[in-house]
């Protein structure tokens, strides 16, 4: 080809494709019919409702646009969460626009699945309700913990129906907890644990950062007792057989033998009750107490447990010494034969070391606690094994999938004579082996009232627009089975409830409710005092009893399968929500997939490699699944989180990951607590490999300045040069990694013996961001908050193995490399430098440096050369290598403030511009400046930590410019001298 | 216009034929009309190709932008005037459009507000009828789109309203049309007034996001 062929073509090809690149815009405005007083097109209005991912129940405020809620936030006024939200709590709208989602109830028949309608469905229900009669549990109901009213009207039903209490299913129950509390004090209740009053928080295996009683909450006050504070923070001591999120967090994480937690703690109640004999402890508790203990030690249960004598001794001497100590027993994912003995001793020990029970507080007990044991459930399992029940109505739980017994329940519900009714907005693994599925609303659509702690009232209202036709379960309920109901409807219903129980009886005090998301007190409740049981005695005999388990598992070639609830799943009702399965794992960094996680020794064993499929043999089931190797798990173990692996439940779930529940032998404790380490019995490689989708670089920094941390009293010791400019770790500035100084992205940062580039001056505002090193506990609320509010695209697992994921705001997690187990988050986003690479590569201005300091990226300008990318040292710059989809009805999701990607641009975090914009707007209104705070990106808004924090950095009072000041204070990979406007505080480490 | 464009083409094609038929001599069409026929009929094919051709490109023009529909907007749903109702009656633009001091968007006006009126104005003219029928019937109509704006920008009508700039100044003459014609807003439309206005200029600042 010619020069003259060559440029006729090139001009041919890029007129053709100029001429194909237009947009297909809506052709049709539609108008209302009636317009809503509320609703102004264009502008957000904000409903309050209640989080139903989870029993804790958290606040949420729904942000409306059109008719369509775009985003939840947390609602500040709710005492649970106060105004912040986990990652479940923000995907909550994924499965109300879930593709997968079912809008007419369906039938199994002969042929298959039939829609019906809802009205058949309502008269079909009752006909099996009649045909089932009445008595002898011939109608069963299984439900999802579910508020007091609902409580109060499935009560009422099983009376109708004269049949037993329904089942409230909950996979991961606290029965050992209640069965602690009961045999001890009387309570049988989950209470609130005051996490920020302690001094010394001692865990053994609590995950209560991630899935434990309620996350949001306990991410709150930990960090009110964990953060450092005028050069003080409590002590996180933590003790479990894998390293958790929760392990992750601690200032020490001891990993223990499985099942050795009841042995520790017996010889530490043990230590105390001998040392520490100043303490109020009852005669009538000490004296059985001390014979309950009496064979245990603290040696022989360091050696039992695996972990160093000295270590335990010290941690034995810090119990005694601590002002406040408080102990948090196991966890749903470290439940073994002892289960109930380690939650009783957990309990004893907090008795021996505060016999006033002060930071454990019965007032406001958990919903949860009401929760069905597991016995309970394995009853009403069996009957239906037997074929005793008629008619069977589950509602919202999923039990094939989260009972180790679900292949029989899905064979008795298949090949049984009995009709089962599965309410459920999804074809899950149960409902596709019910006989009836029946969506109903879900809790952003519908009138109910929900008190994840009991007397604490959350009030759900329908926070959009009717986009189907199905009713509420309450409606369903009431037709269905009264066949005179007192009050009309649910809603009806709900009211009446709520004027004799809670007291609202005019209308003034409802829409107060409503508005303020639920009926809160404004005083904290009197804790309530405890007392100890009467037949203590037998209670503690369980505890004499509890047994170290056998010392072979270590060296044999037998593995321990723990089951861990998954931050992102939690039982696994979130694993069809795409951001959920998205945002990897918080410590495995793994998405979409499923991975076993083993210790390097594990791994020689059997002679396999990270990536390398192994199959899981145990005595109930088999499992393939990747290896993932850490050395943050006892060698006898394998971890599974659950919550994946559905054999139905949407495109985003099914055939994704692998079900660890399947191989657990479904045992349970003498209280009924599901044991969720099981035995395998054989483990071994497939010789297949895969690829696995994680999406960090390397587990370690290579010693560059990232994540820093510092121990306490370091930095303040080393002090600053004076002024905002001071040099990091107390040397003289320099040019060198460990000398650069902090230079903000303001004048002042610029020095003429460094820089080249002319000084930006800044028009009112220069926006800048804090990230409290010391405050993040890796969760990823901020990272699917984002994914929310910017309308990112899903890539799914494949482009994620090719590392093309498209995450704004990532968190990374670098391993210590002289200890692994300990390990920073780092949320990693846009640093929006002055001095900004990727603005002086692009050879179209398409990074452009805004008057407030901003990196903008123009996507209409970028023309997809990807050297800005390069160029970026935070690799935060995502290039859309496709159109991403939003399946029907995924796309209503989408905020309308901001601009959806298209193939071949680059994006990145803007600081969430939209929200900048409408700050402006209302300052300018108002003819005043933005006031500090008054801007809160997703990010920042949603963090349960308090981690983030967004400002001008320009005003010297603004509480990013006060942070600035802080000894902590650097800037990730400053000395680039790129001058970001994330300022990191490093995180605060010390020794235990 | 319409007139003058058609004369002219018409005067050209015979200027055309006869200075083939003359052989570039025009006089000779009155000294020489015999060879000039002759001439004619020698050149009928290309004569006949270039008539063709002449008259089909008026015909086309005719027929796309002689039409009264050409000078006006897309037929709508309902035969809404804005000449009539801005115009005429000089009803606010706000009266209809409501938010736009408020919000981004200017809003439409729901059905019922239209049978706010219309319930006791022609309430029985065909097209009222139209719009009973979308009210009874709990039906949105569908106005056609006319104003276009690239997908990656967002406009901000408030801004605008509360900068005291007029409706008219982006979108024309409204109260003199009756189908608005309406116009796809390009980026140096914006530019050009934001400098004149010593506006914000930022991408993300100002439009973008």
């Amino acid at each position: 080809m010619d020069r003259r062929a060559f440029l006729k073509t090139a001009g041919m090809g890029s007129i053709a494709f100029a001429a194909g690149c237009s947009a297909k815009p809506e052709k049709t405005l539609y108008s209302l019919v009636k317009a809503p007083d509320d609703m102004v097109t264009g502008k957000e209005a904000w409903y309050a409702g209640t989080c139903r991912e989870c029993p804790a129940g958290c606040g949420v405020l729904a942000k409306q646009r059109e008719g369509r809620v775009i985003k939840l936030e947390g609602n500040p006024l709710h005492p649970v969460n106060r105004g912040t939200l986990c990652m479940r709590g923000q995907a909550a709208l994924q499965a109300v626009y879930n593709p997968d989602r079912l809008l007419r109830p369906q039938l199994k028949t002969d042929e298959g699945w039939k829609e019906i309608s809802f009205t058949e469905a309502e008269q079909l229900l009752g006909r099996k309700a009649a045909a089932a009669g009445k008595g002898n549990g011939r109608t069963r109901l299984m439900s999802e913990v579910v508020g007091a009213p609902m409580q109060a009207l499935l009560t009422d039903l099983a009376y109708e129906w004269r049949t037993g209490d329904p089942v409230y299913f909950e996979p991961l129950s606290h029965e050992s907890l209640r069965a602690a509390h009961r045999n001890v004090l009387g309570e049988d209740a989950l209470p609130t644990y005051h996490l920020d009053q302690a001094d010394l928080l001692v865990s053994f295996g609590a995950d209560f950062l991630e899935t434990w009683l309620s996350p949001v909450e306990y991410a709150r006050r930990f960090k009110e007792m964990h953060a450092i504070d005028a050069g003080h923070k409590g002590i996180f001591v933590h003790l479990s057989p894998y390293q958790s999120l929760t392990a992750a967090n601690a200032d020490r994480w001891h990993c223990i033998r499985p099942d050795s937690e009841a042995t520790l703690l017996k010889a530490l109640i043990k230590y105390v009750l001998e040392k520490g004999d100043d303490r109020m402890l009852p005669g009538k508790l000490r004296k059985p107490l001390a014979e309950a203990v009496a064979d245990a030690d603290l040696d022989r249960a360091a050696a039992v447990a695996g972990i160093h004598p000295a270590a335990l001794a010290h941690l034995a001497d810090r119990l005694l010494t601590a002002e406040r100590p408080l102990i948090l027993g196991g966890g749903c994912g470290t439940a073994g034969a002892s289960s109930d003995a380690t939650e009783m001793a957990a309990l004893l020990l907090n008795l021996v070391l505060d016999p006033q029970l002060s930071r454990i507080d019965f007032s406001r007990p958990q919903n949860l606690g009401k929760a069905a044991s597991r016995t309970a459930v394995n009853a009403l399992v069996d009957d239906l094994v037997a074929g005793q029940i008629q008619l069977l109505l589950i509602h919202n739980c999923n039990p094939v999938h989260t009972l180790s017994r679900g292949a029989e329940i899905a064979r008795a519900l298949d090949e049984g004579e009995g009709f089962t009714v599965c309410f459920s907005n999804f074809m899950d693994d149960t409902a596709a082996h019910a006989d009836l599925v029946f969506p109903v609303q879900m809790a952003l659509e519908t009138w109910d009232a929900y008190d994840g702690k009991i007397g604490e009232l959350s009030l759900s209202q329908p926070a959009m627009g009717k986009r189907h036709a199905m009713p509420a379960f309450g409606d369903v309920i009431l037709k269905t089975a009264f066949r005179d109901p007192a009050a009309g409807d649910y809603q009806a219903w709900l009211l009446d409830w709520l004027g004799k129980q809670a007291g609202v009886n005019e209308m003034g005090t409802w829409i107060d409710a409503v508005q303020a998301g639920g009926l809160f007190r404004d005083a904290p409740p009197k804790p309530k005092s405890v007392s100890l049981q009467r037949g203590l005695s037998t209670a503690l005999e369980a505890l004499s009893e509890a047994k170290p388990p056998a010392a072979t598992a270590a060296d044999a070639d037998t593995l321990t399968l723990a089951t861990a609830p998954s931050i992102r799943f939690f039982d696994g009702r979130g694993a069809n929500r795409s951001w959920l399965c998205e945002v990897p794992d918080p410590l495995t960094k793994v998405a979409w997939q499923s991975p076993v996680t083993l210790h390097p020794e594990a791994m020689n064993r059997i002679g396999v490699a990270q990536g390398d499929v192994v199959r899981l043999h145990s005595e109930t089931a088999d499992l393939e699944a990747p290896v993932y190797a850490s050395e943050a798990i006892h060698p006898a173990m394998a971890l599974m989180t659950m919550g994946q692996g559905h054999s139905a439940y949407g495109r985003y779930a099914e055939g994704v990951g692998g079900n660890p529940i399947a191989l657990l032998t479904g045992d349970t404790s003498a209280s009924g607590q599901p044991l969720t380490l099981a035995p395998l019995k054989a483990i071994a490689a497939t010789g297949r490999r895969i690829k696995l989708a994680h999406t960090d670089g390397s587990r370690t920094q290579y010693g560059r300045k990232i994540a820093v941390s510092t121990t306490i009293g370091e930095d303040a010791a080393h002090g600053h040069a004076k002024g905002d400019g001071h040099a990091a770790g107390g040397h003289e500035a320099g040019l060198t990694m460990e000398t650069f100084p902090l230079t903000l992205p303001l004048p002042e940062g610029y020095d003429r013996k460094r820089d080249i580039y002319p000084v930006h001056e800044h028009e009112g505002y220069r926006w800048g961001m804090i990230v409290d090193l010391d405050r993040c506990i890796g969760c990823g609320a901020c990272a699917t908050a984002c994914y929310a509010e910017n309308n990112i695209g899903i890539v799914g697992e494949e482009r994620i193995i090719e590392g093309r994921e498209m995450a704004w705001l990532r968190i990374e997690r670098y391993l210590d490399p002289h200890d692994p187990s300990r390990i920073t988050f780092f949320p990693l986003m846009c640093q929006h430098c002055d001095n900004a690479p990727c603005e002086s590569v692009c050879p179209v201005y398409a990074p452009h440096h805004s008057k407030e300091g901003l990196n903008n990226q123009i996507y209409n300008r970028c023309i997809g050369t990807r050297f800005c990318a390069q160029n970026c040292p935070y690799k935060v710059r995502r290039f859309n290598w496709f159109e991403w989809q939003w399946p029907t009805p995924l796309e209503e999701q989408l905020n309308p403030n901001v601009t959806v990607r298209t193939k071949g641009v680059m994006e990145k975090c803007s600081f969430c511009i939209q929200r900048i914009k409408v700050a402006h707007g209302h300052a300018k209104d108002e003819d005043r400046r933005i006031h500090d705070g008054e801007i809160q990106p997703a990010c920042v808004q949603t963090c349960p930590t308090g981690a983030l924090v967004f400002g001008d950095l320009k005003d010297r009072q603004s509480r990013v410019r006060q942070m600035v000041k802080d000894p902590r204070a650097y800037q990730a990979m400053g000395y680039l001298n790129i001058k970001p406007a994330v300022i990191y505080l490093k995180k605060v480490l010390q020794e235990i | 216009m319409e007139l003058l464009i058609t004369s002219l083409s018409l005067f050209t094609l015979l200027a055309i034929i006869i200075l083939i038929a003359t052989r570039g001599r025009p006089m000779r069409f009155f000294t020489a009309f015999g060879d000039t026929l002759m001439n004619l009929w020698t050149n009928r094919g290309p004569l006949f190709w270039t008539a063709l051709t002449v008259l089909l490109v008026l015909g086309f023009l005719f027929y796309f932008y002689t039409p009264p529909q050409s000078w006006v907007g897309k037929a709508q749903p309902i035969a809404f005037s804005h000449h009539l109702h801005s115009g005429v009656k000089n009803i606010q633009c706000e009266y209809c459009h409501p938010y736009v001091g408020r919000s981004i968007h200017p809003g439409l006006p729901p059905v019922e507000k239209c049978l706010h009126c219309h319930n006791y104005i022609i309430a029985n003219h065909w097209e009222i009828r139209k719009e009973h029928n979308y009210y009874d019937t709990n039906t949105p109509t569908p106005w056609r789109k006319v104003n276009y704006l690239a997908e990656h920008v967002v406009f901000n009508h408030q801004r605008h309203i509360k900068k005291q700039v007029q409706c008219v100044e982006c979108h024309g003459q409204i109260e003199k049309m009756d189908r608005i014609k309406g116009k796809h807003f390009y980026m140096g439309f914006c530019i050009k007034c934001h400098r004149e206005r010593n506006a914000n200029l930022d991408c993300w600042l100002a439009c973008h996001s």
